[in-house]
């Protein structure tokens, strides 16, 4: 009886430091930022925020592109790591180690570096409008930068990794017998795909696209670069309401439909990945 | 199984990963100030003139201190956490899971306005000790994920085994345990240094005068010069990051843990 009191002593010290400094430092800003969206500094409580944020046509406009290109980004990515993850699952493991550091090393440099990269290749004289004038297939330079499509463009290079990392990791769980039982059993490359594949990666794919969607809605660098303040995301626009019109009611307003957003793709595809099991 | 277009997704796969990078690099070297492509001629100039920026030269120092104080702090903070997760079973351990990969959840962005808010406008806190809370904060995952898959590779028979040679369980910890997590330690350091020193959703709004992040003088020093400057400095990023990662590889074998 003593040992167990002494440890339950022992479990509270190691844990507390860490504990209330997350509680203190971290949770307390948020419960005040949640506070701030419905206590306006002159008046009581109201959700009148709220009610403005999704009565606004450009607020309402704004959240429905970052769930839009949220979507698309997060689509591209699954469209374009499936068949490599696989490949690279299968690989020798000294040439996968090497070659899934070449996919971690984008996610170590900053995302202004990463973001800078499509300045050059989608600007005014960048390499593709500069291709398409060398090869005369139009006359003026084409605007690229300040679309979606630019904005798509970033956030899938940004996010890619994050994809392909557990998708690989799934993938390389997938014993070879059982595709080679798929295969004699007489299932084509498709049906062994579709049945046998995608079921057996479906926790690395649930992960990924939960951590590509969230990253992609919240990201800041890149629709700043990329879309500047003609094209709006939650991000710049919460940036835009704090910094510029100074209205931190509404900015909180707007932080606090983030933090709903990512919380709630969060749960749905954990309950998406528990009913799989 | 593996056919031949799935080798040509990996070629599309990797030409996009680390196409961006190779265009970073050649502008780095371009003699032409506005970023057309492809760039003509050859110079250092761009480099020099990062050396010569003030505003980068502050804000890498900062960076700097940032991230290792930050890095240190949620590493000493963690890791006793990380043991008594590992460790112990108690009641408490899902929710005390929680809490710390509560930092993942929300989004750098909204947790550094959230800051500003409450530590800055309100409690008129300084910035610097508010980059550091904050920093620190989005670190705790990482460091109680990673010390934890280190000590779970750890025999904790060999504890014990100190134990009932007569050393207290912190005697034990502090010989046995603690130079055997080596490379763990440091995979979780590099890892946390790199995330800090690169973030720019929770700096941005914390971001003051006279206090500004690397990332974060580049994202503003792209209002207003449209040059290779950024260019020439995100080389010297990467370099620095690969001659990081490499050392820290090379000595302690880090990658296992990442």
């Amino acid at each position: 009886m003593i040992r167990r009191h002494n440890q339950n002593r022992t479990i509270v010290l190691l844990v507390a430091p860490a504990f209330v400094f997350v509680l203190v430092f971290f949770i307390l800003p948020l419960l005040f930022l949640l506070s701030q969206s419905v206590l306006p500094e002159d008046g009581g409580f109201t959700l009148t925020g709220y009610a403005d944020f999704f009565e606004s046509r450009v607020s309402r406009i704004v959240y429905q592109r970052t769930l839009k290109l949220g979507l698309i980004v997060t689509g591209i990515c699954v469209l374009m790591s499936y068949p490599a993850a696989f490949v690279l699952a299968r690989m020798p493991a000294r040439r996968r180690s090497f070659l899934m550091l070449l996919v971690i090393l984008p996610l170590m440099t900053n995302a202004v570096a990463r973001t800078f990269a499509w300045l050059i290749i989608l600007g005014q004289r960048g390499m593709i409008n500069q291709t398409l004038l060398a090869l005369e297939l139009v006359e003026r330079p084409v605007r690229f930068m300040y679309t979606e499509t630019a904005i798509v463009l970033g956030l899938t290079q940004l996010f890619l990794p994050l994809m392909v990392l557990p998708l690989v990791s799934a993938m390389e769980n997938i014993p070879d017998d059982v595709l080679e039982a798929a295969r004699s059993l007489g299932a084509n490359r498709l049906t062994t795909f579709l049945r046998i594949i995608v079921p057996l990666s479906s926790d690395g794919l649930v992960l990924g696209a939960t951590l590509v969607f969230t990253g992609s809605v919240t990201a800041f660098v890149t629709p700043a670069i990329l879309g500047g303040s003609r094209l709006l995301l939650m991000s710049t626009l919460l940036r835009q309401e704090a910094v510029i019109l100074f209205d931190l009611h509404a900015a909180s307003v707007v932080a606090v439909v983030m933090i709903l957003t990512t919380l709630a793709v969060n749960l749905l595809l954990r309950v998406l990945r528990v009913q799989q099991v | 199984m593996v056919s031949r277009w799935m080798y040509v997704s990996l070629v599309i796969l990797y030409s996009f990963l680390l196409g961006p990078f190779v265009i970073i690099f050649m502008a780095s070297f371009g003699a032409n100030a506005n970023l057309a492509f492809p760039p003509q001629g050859f110079t250092l100039d761009w480099f020099a003139n990062v050396f010569e920026t003030s505003q980068f030269v502050d804000s890498f120092w900062i960076s700097l201190q940032l991230g290792l104080s930050s890095t240190i702090v949620s590493l000493v903070m963690g890791m006793p956490v990380a043991y008594a997760l590992v460790r112990f079973q108690f009641s408490g351990s899902g929710m005390v899971e929680t809490v710390f990969s509560a930092p993942i959840l929300v989004p750098g962005l909204v947790m550094g306005f959230a800051m500003l808010n409450f530590f800055v406008l309100l409690g008129d806190m300084h910035v610097m000790t508010t980059l550091f809370i904050g920093h620190t904060a989005i670190l705790f995952p990482y460091s109680v994920r990673v010390i934890s898959a280190s000590l779970r590779n750890l025999d904790p028979y060999v504890e014990d085994a100190a134990v009932s040679l007569g050393a207290n369980r912190l005697r034990g910890f502090l010989l046995v345990v603690l130079p055997n997590m080596q490379a763990g330690i440091a995979a979780a350091f590099v890892l946390g240094f790199i995330t800090s020193f690169n973030n720019v959703p929770v700096s941005l709004f914390l971001s003051g005068p006279g206090v500004t992040t690397l990332p974060v003088s580049m994202l503003s020093y792209l209002e207003y010069y449209f040059d290779p400057t950024i260019a020439a400095l995100s080389t010297l990023l990467v370099i620095f990051t690969v001659v990081l990662v490499q050392t820290a590889e090379r000595l302690l074998g880090v990658s296992q843990f990442v």
